[in-house]
C-alpha cells in the first residue's frame, strides 16, 4: 500500500543547519509537486541541545505535520534515542555509524565522510538532503544543482559530501513506498506565516517596521530587513520595545503605514504605547506572535495564552481591533485587512498568532486578487481641527510635510485628553465629547469590518468545535480522519455577532492552547455558549493529527 | 509672519525658566522662516511635565507624546519624512530619567533631530522631587533626607553617547539661546541643547545661573577640553561644546528604492510566486 502522506524528520544539536536542510527538502517535494508543511522544534541556544525540524509532504493539501515519521535523519545519539520510537511502521531511521544502537537504526559514515571531504568544519546536514534525494529518486544532477544553490560556502566539498552519500543510499536499493511527482500543478512556494504576514501587510501599503527581536515575532523583522531594497520598506530594530512603538505612532503622525511586532513580553512592554495609539488615534499595526509564558516563559515554543492580554491591551477606555489568522493565506490576508482597518478608523489594530503559524512553513499561493487598493483620504480644509468631532468617530487626516499643508495648519496628536485642535483639556465637558467620539469608532469599526470575512466555518461534522488562530490548523488535519464542524471567529474585537449567531447558547467543545480555558470563556461571554469539554494544551507543542482525533472522540463521548 | 502664540492659556509660574526657552525658540523658528524654511516643515514633540505645556503654547504641529517617549517619537517622524525637521521637547526627568535609553540611542544613531533638554533640576510639574540632573543632598518630597545620588551631566553623557552637536544654554539669556538652537536645528544630526533653567517654585537658580555662568569663547578643539569645561565646578560654560559631522542615521538605513504605490505592490507580489 502506497502512503498518501510521507513525513521526514531531521534530528540534531543546534547550529548543524537542521532546519536549513529542512526547507530545502520540503523546498524539492515542493517542485515535485507535492504539498508540505514544516514545523521546527527548536530551544532558545544556539549550540548544542536538541532540535528537530519535520517536513511532511503529500499529494493533498497539509494543515500540519504528522509525528510518526516515516523517515528519520539523526544527526547525534540523542535524536537516534528520542526518535526511534516515533518512526513510523516501516519507517527508515538514517545515522552516523557511531550513532546507531541497534539494527533498526540504517549507519552511514557520516562523520568519517565530512573529515574526508572538508578540510575543516563541513556541512553535516547535507547528508540528509542527499538520503532524502536518493530515496525519493530525485536524479544526482538535481541534487547538486539544489545543493549549488542553497549551499555557496565551501561548493565543491558540499557536493562531493552529499553525492558520495547520495551513491551509498541509492545502493541500499532501499523501498518507501511513497513517490513524490504528480501531475498536478500545486502552489509553488514555501512561507512561514511570518513572512505571509510581512508580505500582507506590506500589500496594503506598510513603509516601516518597527521591531526588537523577540521569539518567535523576530523573523517579520528579519524579513522586511533584508527585503528592504526590493520592496522600498523600512525595518528598524530599535533600542527596545518602547522605542519600537514610539517611533511607530511618530511614523504615523508622518503620514507612514507603521507596523510593529513582538511576542507577550515585548507587548507587556508596549502597553502605555499602544494606548496613547488609542488616544492619539494612530492607525498602527501590531503583530503579537504568542509562545507560552509568564514572562520568559518558553522562548521557543507555542501557545495561546494572550487572548484576554490581546483583547485588553493599554490601558484606558478607546476602541481596539483583534483578530487571529486561521491559515496562512489569512495571515497575508489578514495582515493587510487590519492595516487597513486601523487606518480607516484610525485606531491601533492586533494581529494575534502563535508561534506555530508564525515559524512554520507550507507552500501557499498569495492570495493576491483578494487584497483591496489602500488608500488614505487627505483632509483640505482650510480650518483643519485635527480631533474635529464626527458621527463616525473618525476624525479628517493630515499630515506635515507632504506638501499640502499651509503655514496655517497646525496638524496636533496630544497624548492628553484633548479640544477639537489637538490642545490639551481637562475641561469636563470636553473629556466627555471627545471619549464618546473615541467610543463612536467601536461601531464604526464593527461596520467596516463586516466586509471581511470574520468567521470561517469547515467541515459539517455533528460535533462542533470552536477555535482560534492555528489551532485550527490542527484541527483541520485531524478533520480528515474524524468529521466535525470546526468554527473559527477570525475575528475577536469587534466581535462578530451576527455571524455567530446560529451558535448561540450551543453545546460545543472548545479547543485552545492555554493551561485555562480562557478562549472558552471568552465564548461563554459573547454567546453563552455551554462548553461540553475543554480540550487544553500547554505544553508548548502543537497536536498532530491523532492525537486531537483522540481528545475529540473522548471529549465527545463524556 | 503668523503668531507662534495659540491661544491656550499659559499656566507656567510667573517667572519660570520656560518663558525664555519659548521665547528662544520663536526667536529660532521666526529665523528659520525668514531664512526660507516653511513652518508646516518643521514638527515638535514633547514628553510630560513642565516643559511639555510649551506644545501647548506654540503654534506649530506635533506630537505630545508619553512621558520619556518624546524623543523616541521625534525619531519615528523623521524617518518616517527625512524632509521634516523635529524638534524635541523634554524635562530631566523626562528625557535622562524615563526616556533615557531613547536620548543615548538617538545620540549613538546620529539621528536627524533636535533635543531641547529643560534642565530644572527637578520634577517641577510633580511638585519637585528630585530629577536625574538634581545635585547630592537636594532636598524634595522624595528625597526629604537628601538626594544621595550624584547626578548625571547632560553634556558630558550625551557627548560620550555620540551626539555630533551638543551645546549648553540659559533661559535668561535669550538671544544667546536662540543663536544655539537654530545652530542645533539647522545641524545636520542629532543636536542636544541642555538649557539652564530656574524652577521659582522648587529651585530657584536664577542668582546662582547669574552669576557663575560664562560664554565659552568658541567651541573647544577636543572632546577633553569640551569635557573639562563642561565639568566645571565653578562655572557652567554656555555656547557650542561640539559640532561634528557624521553620516547621519536615515541616509544610512532607509531604502533608497522608490515606494511602490497599491497596483504596483499587486503585480510585485504576482511576479514574486
Amino acid at each position: 500500500m502506497s502512503k498518501q502522506i510521507y513525513t521526514v524528520l531531521i534530528g540534531g544539536k543546534a547550529g548543524e543547519g537542521i532546519k536549513k536542510a529542512a526547507q530545502v527538502i520540503a523546498h524539492l517535494a515542493i517542485i515535485h509537486n507535492n504539498h508540505v508543511f514544516q514545523t521546527d522544534d527548536y530551544q532558545s541556544l544556539i549550540k548544542g541541545g536538541h532540535n528537530f525540524s519535520v517536513v511532511s509532504m503529500s499529494q493533498q493539501r497539509l494543515h500540519n505535520t504528522y509525528k510518526s515519521p516515516d523517515l528519520v535523519i539523526s544527526f547525534d545519539k540523542r535524536s537516534v534515542q528520542r526518535h526511534e520510537a516515533e518512526l513510523s511502521p516501516g519507517g527508515l531511521h538514517f545515522c552516523d555509524e557511531a550513532d546507531a544502537e541497534s539494527e533498526k537504526q540504517i549507519p552511514l559514515p557520516i562523520t568519517k565522510l565530512v573529515k574526508q571531504h572538508y578540510p575543516e568544519g563541513g556541512n553535516m546536514s547535507l547528508a540528509s538532503i542527499a538520503i532524502f534525494c536518493a530515496l525519493m529518486r530525485i536524479p544526482e544532477q538535481h541534487m547538486k544543482d539544489t545543493i549549488s544553490r542553497e549551499f555557496k560556502r565551501n561548493l565543491n566539498e558540499n557536493v562531493s559530501f552529499a553525492v558520495e552519500i547520495y551513491r551509498l543510499t541509492s545502493n541500499m536499493s532501499l523501498e518507501l513506498g511513497f513517490k513524490l511527482s504528480l501531475e498536478q500543478q500545486i502552489p509553488a512556494k514555501l512561507y512561514t506565516g511570518n513572512q505571509l504576514i510581512a508580505l500582507g501587510a506590506w500589500a496594503a501599503g506598510l513603509d516601516c517596521y518597527f521591531s526588537y527581536p523577540m521569539t518567535p515575532a523576530s523573523s517579520i523583522l528579519h524579513y522586511l530587513a533584508l527585503k528592504r531594497d526590493k520592496l522600498a520598506v523600512s525595518a528598524v530594530h530599535t533600542e527596545s520595545e518602547l522605542a519600537a512603538i514610539n517611533m511607530a505612532v511618530g511614523a504615523c503622525f508622518a503620514g507612514k503605514r507603521a507596523a510593529v511586532g513582538s511576542s507577550g513580553g515585548g507587548f507587556a512592554l508596549m502597553q502605555e504605547a499602544f494606548s496613547m495609539a488609542g488616544m492619539v488615534e494612530a492607525p498602527l499595526l501590531c503583530i503579537l506572535s504568542s509562545r507560552p509564558g509568564p514572562a520568559t516563559g518558553v522562548s521557543t515554543f507555542t501557545a495561546q495564552e494572550d487572548l484576554y492580554f490581546a483583547l485588553n491591551q493599554g490601558h484606558g477606555e478607546f476602541p481596539r481591533i483583534v483578530a487571529s489568522p486561521d491559515c496562512f493565506e489569512r495571515a497575508f490576508t489578514l495582515a493587510s485587512e487590519l492595516l487597513n482597518l486601523a487606518w480607516a478608523s484610525q485606531s491601533p489594530a492586533i494581529l494575534l498568532t502563535e508561534k506555530h503559524l508564525s515559524e512554520s512553513a507550507t507552500n501557499v499561493k498569495l492570495p493576491v486578487d483578494d487584497l483591496e487598493d489602500f488608500f488614505t483620504p487627505i483632509s483640505d480644509s482650510e480650518d483643519y481641527q485635527r480631533y474635529q468631532i464626527t458621527d463616525s468617530g473618525v476624525s479628517p487626516l493630515k499630515f506635515p510635510g507632504k506638501g499640502n499643508c499651509s503655514d496655517s495648519d497646525v496638524i496636533k496628536w496630544n497624548t492628553n485628553e484633548h479640544l477639537e485642535s489637538g490642545v490639551r483639556t481637562d475641561a469636563a465637558a470636553a473629556i466627555v465629547r471627545m471619549k464618546d467620539k473615541r467610543n463612536r469608532k467601536q461601531h464604526t469599526i464593527n461596520e467596516l469590518s463586516k466586509k471581511y470575512k470574520r468567521v470561517e466555518v469547515y467541515g459539517n461534522g455533528e460535533s462542533i468545535i470552536f477555535a482560534y488562530g492555528s489551532t485550527a490548523l490542527e484541527l483541520r488535519e485531524a478533520m480528515k480522519y474524524h468529521s466535525f464542524r470546526l468554527v473559527v471567529p477570525v475575528y475577536l474585537e469587534p466581535f462578530p455577532e451576527e455571524e455567530l449567531a446560529e451558535y448561540r447558547g450551543k453545546s460545543v467543545i472548545v479547543v485552545e492552547h492555554s493551561s485555562q480555558p480562557n478562549f472558552a470563556r471568552f465564548l461563554k461571554e459573547k454567546l453563552e455558549i455551554k462548553v461540553k469539554a475543554n480540550i487544553l494544551r500547554y505544553d508548548g507543542r502543537h497536536y498532530s493529527a491523532d492525537e486531537l482525533v483522540e481528545a475529540i472522540r473522548e471529549a465527545e463521548n463524556a | 509672519m503668523r503668531s507662534l502664540i495659540s491661544k491656550k492659556e499659559n499656566t507656567w509660574c510667573v517667572g519660570c525658566g520656560n518663558f525664555g526657552i519659548f521665547s528662544a525658540v520663536r526667536k529660532c523658528l521666526q529665523k528659520m522662516v525668514e531664512e526660507g524654511h516653511a513652518l508646516e516643515d518643521i514638527v515638535m514633540t514633547s514628553g510630560i511635565g513642565c516643559h511639555g505645556k510649551i506644545f501647548d503654547y506654540l503654534d506649530i504641529s506635533g506630537l505630545y507624546g508619553l512621558h520619556g517617549r518624546a524623543v523616541a517619537t521625534a525619531q519615528g517622524i523623521k524617518l518616517a519624512n527625512p524632509k521634516l525637521r523635529v524638534i524635541s521637547f523634554g524635562g530631566d526627568g523626562d528625557s535622562l530619567g524615563e526616556g533615557l535609553e531613547h536620548t543615548l540611542f538617538a545620540a549613538k544613531r546620529n539621528m536627524d533631530v533636535t533635543l531641547i533638554l529643560h534642565n530644572n533640576g527637578n520634577y517641577g510639574l510633580t511638585t519637585g522631587q528630585a530629577s536625574p540632573l538634581s545635585n547630592l543632598g537636594y532636598k524634595g518630597l522624595s528625597t526629604p533626607q537628601g538626594n544621595v545620588e550624584k547626578p548625571f551631566n547632560a553634556v558630558t553623557l550625551l557627548m560620550e553617547a555620540g551626539a555630533t552637536f551638543v551645546a549648553r544654554g540659559y533661559s535668561a539669556k535669550i538671544d544667546h539661546l536662540a543663536d544655539i538652537l537654530h545652530k542645533a536645528v539647522m545641524h545636520k544630526g542629532f543636536s542636544f541643547v541642555e538649557v539652564l533653567q530656574p524652577c521659582v517654585s522648587y529651585l530657584n537658580t536664577y542668582q546662582l545661573f547669574n552669576q557663575h555662568t560664562a560664554l565659552l569663547p568658541e567651541t573647544p578643539a577636543d572632546t577633553e577640553t569640551a569635557r573639562k569645561l563642561a565639568r566645571d565646578p565653578q562655572t557652567y560654560y554656555l555656547g557650542v561644546f561640539r559640532e561634528e559631522q557624521h553620516r547621519v542615521y536615515h541616509e544610512e538605513v532607509l531604502s533608497s528604492t522608490a515606494v511602490m504605490n497599491p497596483s504596483q505592490r499587486k503585480q510585485y507580489l504576482k511576479d514574486f510566486q
